[in-house]
């Protein structure tokens, strides 16, 4: 099983965390409480998890570019992921970990299905390699 | 992307706190675009400014830049309407807590450095950089009016990326900046044989680029339009593409040989039909976008010594307000019984809901499409004569 893999960077950053991972996009104004950290979108096979301290992987963002807002509240709330990695990285979620300083990367190569929830993983910015631990 | 010794200072925080979060949106957005390059712009264009759209996450984030030391506007920059009207917000039964929020947004872009009016179509107002210019604006109608009609060049930006680059007077070199990036990805015929009446006018051209919004994501080319519109026509074209699509430009007359999708009379029909949803209204709402000084013009000569048999607000900026008082024009409209709202979006203002409106008349697409969605009210489609004929005695 392939252990290493090649990511875009969008924002820089290292991070070493556990993975929470969906195949579903997010909406991240209404979708996620940012006092939280959770999903809470009724409708998410994510709803009621928590992404606080960990690395959340998700294809892309949907819905308000006020999305950006609550990724940066995430932030200020304690509560935000440690580092996000999507498939194909968009304008909110790029904006949002931009103004938060959350590291975000996406993956040109490979899928995000290679990352399952649970599993631990770390981000190395400085080489653009995401580790299986 | 490459970035000069500067501006990697600024990205590693030599410059504050919110010089580098601007650089970090910046980057992260020509990462995403695979640009070569960030270049210099001329004038920024801030959307985000309506409490009702950017809520509480979006004035803190605001505080938060406005409030690091020495934190200014590096170019020119203008910003969107607000929620109300902000010297006559009592009046119109704005609530108090709602007011006072805002009231806050817009110390704290008016701390960083904005011209003096809250505008959605900032090409009315202030002067224009020659042809070829760069620019940053977000509100996609004022974008696509830049790029199609004043010869400017933008893409459409969002809040957080426009407010990015009026604290470095910096966008990304991609998409619509570049000359190859802005030729026709498809072309839309007008043809409508079978009508009597001629094209043209503000609802005209709203439901043609409200289609057209629909079938093209790139440069969309117009075939079968006069090469050159009236204002209120551009506008309304401009404002409805953004409604409904993610193109950022069009091309009137063009000879761009590609896919060609006719818009007929079933494609008028259909779309007056989904944005339209009643027969008349209990309020008239005039300026979505924000009513020009050519507008305000007809509306005075076509209401002079008329009155309104119902409530009617007329949306625009107060610097355009200034000039159709010197004018007279907006006494004539104001005798007919309107009331101007000023510096604020008819679309997100608590304004609609608070008059108790459950039906509005107007001329605009884009308006019909978000007042419905955000405030709940039906909506009746007229072109901004038959609204003034209907509606005065």
């Amino acid at each position: 099983m392939k252990q290493s893999f090649r990511v875009r960077c969008i924002v820089e950053g290292n991070a070493r965390a556990t993975v929470l991972s969906t195949t579903q996009p997010i909406a991240f104004l209404k979708g996620v409480d940012p006092e939280k950290g959770t999903i809470i979108d009724s409708k998410h096979e994510l709803c009621g998890a928590s992404f606080a301290g960990k690395i959340l992987v998700f294809p892309n963002s949907v819905g308000s570019s006020v999305g950006a807002y609550v990724i940066y509240r995430l932030k200020r709330s304690g509560k935000a992921p440690k580092a996000i990695i999507n498939q194909n990285a968009d304008i909110i979620t790029a904006s949002g970990c931009a103004i938060a300083g959350i590291p975000l990367y996406d993956m040109t190569e490979d899928s995000i299905k290679e990352f399952k929830s649970g599993t631990r993983l770390v981000i190395d910015g400085l080489k653009s390699e995401v580790r299986v631990l | 992307m490459y970035l000069s010794p500067n501006e990697e200072r600024a990205l590693a925080g030599e410059y504050g706190e919110s010089m580098q979060m601007a650089y970090r949106v910046l980057v992260a957005l020509g990462r995403l675009s695979r640009a070569e390059k960030l270049i210099p712009i001329k004038w920024a264009h801030v959307s985000g400014v309506s409490y009702l759209t950017i809520g509480d996450y979006g004035l803190e984030f605001l505080q938060k830049v406005s409030s690091s030391k020495g934190t200014r506007f590096k170019v020119f920059t203008t910003v969107n309407p607000c929620g109300m009207d902000i010297e006559n917000w009592d009046d119109l039964k704005i609530s108090s807590d709602y007011a006072e929020k805002q009231l806050k947004i817009n110390a704290c872009y008016e701390k960083l450095g904005i011209a003096n009016s809250f505008t959605c179509v900032p090409y009315q107002s202030y002067k224009i950089p020659s042809a070829g210019s760069h620019v940053a604006w977000a509100e996609s109608s004022a974008a696509i009016y830049a790029n199609s009609i004043l010869g400017l060049r933008t893409n459409r930006e969002s809040a957080v990326s426009a407010l990015a680059s009026a604290l470095t007077g910096k966008t990304v070199f991609s998409g619509l900046h570049i000359d190859e990036n802005r030729r026709p990805e498809k072309n839309i015929r007008v043809r409508l044989e079978k009508r009597e009446k001629k094209f043209g006018g503000s609802l005209d051209y709203g439901l043609l680029g409200y289609f057209a919004g629909t079938k093209v994501e790139g440069v969309i080319g117009f075939q079968g339009v006069r090469s050159k519109l009236e204002v209120d026509e551009a506008k309304a074209l401009s404002a409805s593409i953004g409604t409904t699509g993610s193109s950022g430009m069009f091309v009137l007359g063009s000879r761009e040989k590609v896919e060609t999708i006719d818009f007929t009379e079933k494609e008028y029909e259909d779309n007056f039909s989904d944005l339209s949803s009643s027969e008349g209204g209990d309020l008239i709402v005039f300026g979505c976008p924000q009513m020009t000084i050519e507008e305000l013009y007809e509306l005075s000569r076509a209401l002079a010594g008329k009155k309104f048999k119902k409530k009617c607000v007329v949306f625009c900026s107060s610097k355009v307000y200034e000039i159709a008082r010197s004018r007279g024009y907006s006494k004539v409209i104001e005798s007919a019984g309107a009331t101007f709202v000023r510096d604020a979006c008819a679309d997100f203002t608590p304004l609609i809901s608070s008059l108790g409106a459950h039906s509005v008349e107007t001329d605009s697409c884009k308006g019909a499409h978000y007042m419905r969605r955000v405030h709940g009210v039906d909506v009746a489609l007229k072109d901004s004569r038959t609204l003034v004929e209907e509606n005065i005695a």
